[in-house]
Parts: C-alpha cells; sequence; structure tokens
C-alpha cells in the first residue's frame, strides 16, 4: 500500500536553532502514529510542518498524492498548501473555537466558507459528527458555555467535518484538567476505530499504548526509535526512550 | 435530628444574611447617588429661576424677577422686572443676605426653541455621516498597519501621524477656506464631515489595532488549519471579533463626535445647534439664553447616545468568550 503520509529530508529552522534535523517519515492509511518526547524535541513542529502552519526550511511533505516542496513561491506553491491543508484536519491544544459563533456555526464554517459546500448539506454533516463527539444537544450554545473537554470534542468535530484524509493532534488534552481528558481520549479512539489516519503529538503514554500502530520518540529534533508500542514500552532500545518511559512509569505507579 | 446539616443550612442562611446586607447598602447607595442627582438638578434650575431672596432685619423677603417689554421715551425695551413679592416676618437680623439668581429672558427662550431645535437634525447629519468616513478609514488604517507591504504600512502610520498632530478647528478652516484656493469648493457640510471624519479616523484607528491585537494567534492558525485564505480569516474570524472588542470604544468617540460637530459651525454655513444658537443669542445679547438651550439639547442627546451604548455593551457581554 502506499503511504498516506511522506515526508522527505525535512528541516525546519528557528532562526539559528535547528529544530527539525533531515526527517524522513511514511504513514500508511487507517494508521495511528503517536509522537512523543520531552518538550522541545520538535514534535509539535513537525506536526505543525505536515500541513504548513509552520513552513519547512527544506525538504518535502506529501500527504493523499498532494506534494510540496518546502520554500515554494507563487501562486501554484500556495494552491498546493491549500490543497494539502483540505486533506488534513487539525486539533490544537487550546481548541481555538472560534468564540463569536455557536458550536454549530463553527463545525459548519470551514465546509460552507472554505469548500463552497451546500449549508443544509454542512449542517447535516456536522450534526452527524457531533453527535459521533456526543455533543449534538449543544449545538445551539456558544463556546464559552463549554467545559474544556466538550470543546475539544467540538474542535475534533469541526475538523471532522472537513472530510479530510488525515487528522493531526497537537496535544490534545494538554490544557485539559485530568478529569476531563478520558472523554477527549474516547472521542479520539473512535475517530481511530473508523479508520482514519492519525498523527498524534501527546504526552498521553496510556492512550499511546493503548490505540497507536506504532509510536515514533523524537530527542532533539531527530526521530530516535519508531516501533509499535508493545515492543517499545517493553524494551526500548534508545536510552532517552527508556528515561521518557520510566518517568511515565512512575507516575502511573 | 442530623445535627451538622442543621448546622450548615445555619452557616448558608448567615451568608444569605450577609449578602443581602450588602445589598442593601449598594441599594441605599444608589439611592443616594440618584437623590444627590436630583438635588444637584434642583440646585441648577434654581440657579437660572431669576428668584430673589432677601433676608434681613428679621423679615424675609421672597421675589421674582422676569423680563417684560416695556416702553420707555416711545421705544420698546426688554428690563428686569420685579413680578411678585411675598413676604414672611421671620429672618436673619442686621444686614442679613440678598441671593439673586439668574434671570432667564423666558420669552426669548419662547420665541427662538424651534429654531435652535431644528439644529439637532443638522447635528445629527454631521455626526452619522463623520462617523461612517471613520470607521471607513480607520478599518483601513489598522489594516495597513498589519500589511507587509511598506508603502502601505508608510500610508497609514503617516496618515495617523499628520492628522493627530495638527487641530481639528484648524482641519475643519483648512477643508473650508483653504481648498478653495485650489479650485476645490466644498459645501460647510462636506468639508466638516471630511474634517471630522478624517480626524476621527486617525484616533479611531488605534481602537481597531487594539482590537485587531486582540485577536489570539491560535484563532488565526485554526482558520489557517480549516484551509482559509488570509481574506476569509480576515473576514470570518479575525474582523468580527476585532470589531466586537472596538465598538464600547467607538461608541465613546461617537459620543464625543457628536459634541465636536460644533466646532463644524465655524464655516458658518452649516445650520447645527452650536451655530443655530450663536446666531440667535448674538442678535439679541442673549447669548446665555442661546447657549443653555443649545448646553441643554447636548447634553440630552449625550444622556441618550451614553444609555444606548451601554445597552450595546450589556448585549455584547452576553454570548461570547
Amino acid at each position: 500500500m502506499d503511504p498516506i503520509i511522506k515526508i522527505s529530508d525535512l528541516d525546519k529552522y528557528f532562526g539559528m536553532l535547528h529544530v527539525l534535523k533531515n526527517i524522513t517519515l511514511e504513514i500508511q492509511p487507517r494508521e495511528v502514529v503517536c509522537l512523543i518526547g520531552r518538550s522541545g524535541s520538535g514534535k509539535s513542529t513537525l506536526l505543525r510542518c505536515t500541513n504548513f502552519l509552520e513552513e519547512p526550511s527544506h525538504g518535502t511533505i506529501e500527504v493523499d498524492g498532494i506534494k510540496v516542496e518546502a520554500q515554494g513561491k507563487g501562486g501554484e506553491h500556495r494552491q498546493q498548501i491549500h490543497d494539502l491543508r483540505l486533506k488534513t484536519g487539525m486539533v490544537f491544544q487550546e481548541f481555538n473555537l472560534f468564540p463569536h459563533m455557536t458550536v454549530l456555526g463553527n463545525v459548519i464554517e470551514g465546509p460552507v466558507t472554505v469548500k463552497g459546500m451546500d449549508r443544509n448539506q454542512a449542517i447535516a454533516l456536522a450534526e452527524e459528527n457531533l453527535d459521533s463527539v456526543g455533543l449534538l444537544f449543544k449545538k445551539d450554545e456558544y463556546p464559552n458555555r463549554l467545559s474544556g473537554g466538550q470543546k475539544q470534542r467540538v474542535a475534533i468535530a469541526r475538523a471532522l467535518t472537513m472530510q479530510p484524509r488525515v487528522m493531526l493532534f497537537d496535544e490534545p488534552t494538554s490544557a485539559l484538567d485530568p478529569e476531563l481528558i478520558g472523554e477527549v481520549l474516547n472521542v479520539m479512539k473512535k475517530v481511530a476505530k473508523d479508520g482514519m489516519t492519525m498523527l498524534v503529538v501527546t504526552h498521553e503514554m496510556g492512550f499511546a499504548r493503548e490505540v497507536a500502530d506504532r509510536v515514533i520518540v523524537m530527542a532533539e529534533g531527530e526521530l530516535i526509535e519508531d516501533s509499535n508500542p508493545d515492543e517499545l514500552f517493553r524494551a526500548p532500545k534508545d536510552p532517552r526512550t527508556k528515561a521518557l518511559i520510566d518517568r511515565y512509569r512512575s507516575g502511573e505507579s | 435530628m442530623n445535627l451538622p446539616s442543621q448546622e450548615s443550612s445555619v452557616k448558608k442562611s448567615q451568608a444569605d444574611l450577609l449578602f443581602e446586607a450588602q445589598q442593601r447598602k449598594q441599594n441605599r447607595f444608589r439611592l443616594n447617588v440618584i437623590l444627590s442627582w436630583i438635588s444637584l438638578l434642583v440646585f441648577l434650575v434654581f440657579l437660572f429661576s431669576g428668584i430673589e431672596i432677601k433676608s434681613s432685619g428679621g423679615k424675609t423677603e421672597i421675589s421674582y424677577w422676569r423680563f417684560r417689554t416695556v416702553t420707555e421715551n416711545n421705544r420698546n425695551i426688554r428690563k428686569k422686572i420685579q413680578t411678585s413679592t411675598s413676604s414672611l416676618s421671620l429672618g436673619l437680623p442686621g444686614k442679613g443676605v440678598d441671593i439673586k439668581t439668574i434671570i432667564v429672558d423666558g420669552e426669548f427662550i419662547r420665541d427662538n426653541l424651534d429654531f435652535v431645535a431644528t439644529g439637532i437634525v443638522e447635528t445629527i447629519k454631521i455626526s452619522v455621516f463623520s462617523i461612517l468616513l471613520a470607521i471607513t478609514l480607520a478599518l483601513l488604517a489598522a489594516l495597513g498597519r498589519l500589511s507587509t507591504n511598506p508603502f502601505i504600512y508608510a500610508l497609514s502610520t503617516f496618515y495617523v501621524s499628520l492628522i493627530r498632530g495638527t487641530p481639528l478647528y484648524l482641519q475643519i478652516f483648512f477643508f473650508f477656506l483653504a481648498l478653495p484656493q485650489l479650485g476645490i469648493v466644498l459645501s460647510g457640510l462636506r468639508a466638516g464631515v471630511l474634517a471630522l471624519g478624517l480626524n476621527y479616523g486617525a484616533y479611531m484607528s488605534e481602537t481597531f489595532r487594539a482590537g485587531l491585537a486582540s485577536v489570539g494567534k491560535g484563532q488565526r492558525e485554526a482558520a489557517i488549519a480549516l484551509g482559509m485564505t488570509p481574506i476569509q480569516t480576515m473576514r470570518r474570524i479575525v474582523l468580527p471579533q476585532a470589531l466586537r472588542f472596538a465598538i464600547p470604544p467607538m461608541g465613546n468617540d461617537f459620543i464625543s463626535m457628536t459634541k465636536d460637530s460644533a466646532l463644524v459651525s465655524v464655516t458658518g454655513f452649516v445650520h447645527e445647534l452650536m451655530w443655530r444658537a450663536t446666531k440667535v443669542g448674538r442678535a439679541e445679547f442673549r447669548n446665555m439664553e442661546a447657549l443653555v438651550m443649545a448646553a441643554i439639547f447636548y447634553w440630552i442627546m449625550t444622556l441618550i447616545l451614553t444609555s444606548g451604548q451601554s445597552w450595546l455593551e450589556t448585549r455584547l457581554a452576553r454570548g461570547d468568550r
């Protein structure tokens, strides 16, 4: 099978800082991949480069046949980035719901404004997705009336309603109170079960272990380990991975 | 009987009592403020009532003065006349006091009320046109400040600096008196609206800039991740939130613009409140009466606009964030 995400020779500098070092990564359709690592290891930057929220300094990104070279110029490059973004849905740590729109307004905004979808069709699709995250009854509320967990579930529904091929999650539970993390992880599990390709930056080792097909460990801008979760948690090869897992284990007990 | 629960219910009612006491205190304060307002207003009315209170030698005399037309040497002139007097056999000893208040020419006010009041329409017209121009310019200038194009950025900062660096009074004169030298003759209304709009646009662009800055980076990123173009992001996500933030200060600007519209009267060709008040005031040397009339009209307009603004503010506070 052809990979749905192909990242090749990717570099990213922030000024003098080399945050991503020649990264090459392939993800198969329907795969759930968790990116773990200490903060500052570059995992969020890698995720944000995948939909060009950060422009990479060098390399190529290919998602579902849309191939974009870093540092391109002109209208064609912009069009490619636009097409790439339509293939990817993104969920942020801070939810970033639009406060001036209702829940339903948030969810139909993308399809109606970006894709030019018929409003009624968008509403039908949005209601379906809100139902699947369990928040259809909140559709006429404004985001300020929702809990953090509910906001994040709406954000997931918003991304799904764009019907992307790939979902990117940037630490989706890090801003949540501990008792609200479970409901978001459950929704993510459901999305995974429905066959969505997912790239998840997370600190939730339990989720990585239970749901991921692959876990990739990053440190200092490099992928230092890439294997299935059982193997990784049982026998980490790199000492840095071992340290990460030990820390998680000590927190667990 | 469950003691702990009883205790907690006692505690709760105590908290309620405290809350009620606080509420009562607040209500009393508010009531006193209203009463003080009313007494200040009554005092102001008394100040202009023409009543004279003379209290001396154990007697008090209250008299009422007004303007009357009298004929002297075959000429009609308006003169202050003491019209009615009532006295009390109670008062301060010795020289005592003599309190005189301002005598207002009521007949003059009655005769000219309609003429001055008609100016309200013109005042509102100037204010509305100017604010529309100002909002447009302010928005463009604020967006210009975000531009990566150096010329557009410079244009926006240049405009703001030039306008804020010169007096509004001068700007009005410039558009009305200086432009005709270049062959551009603007009516008083147009010159006034142009000057006020340009002036307030420069000040309001700062408000809009703050509004745009108040929209977090995450909002833009979420819009971009959905595939929105920069224009769509601005129009659908950033501007609606920025405008919401900017509406209360914009209300303030509109209120002060309504008052600054009085400056347009210097052109002599816009018959708004201030122009009408000064015209009739000068003609009959009744400037005080005329200006008091205009002041009352401005004050009422401002009160209405202020209450409208606070209504809008509470409405906007609902719903989001």
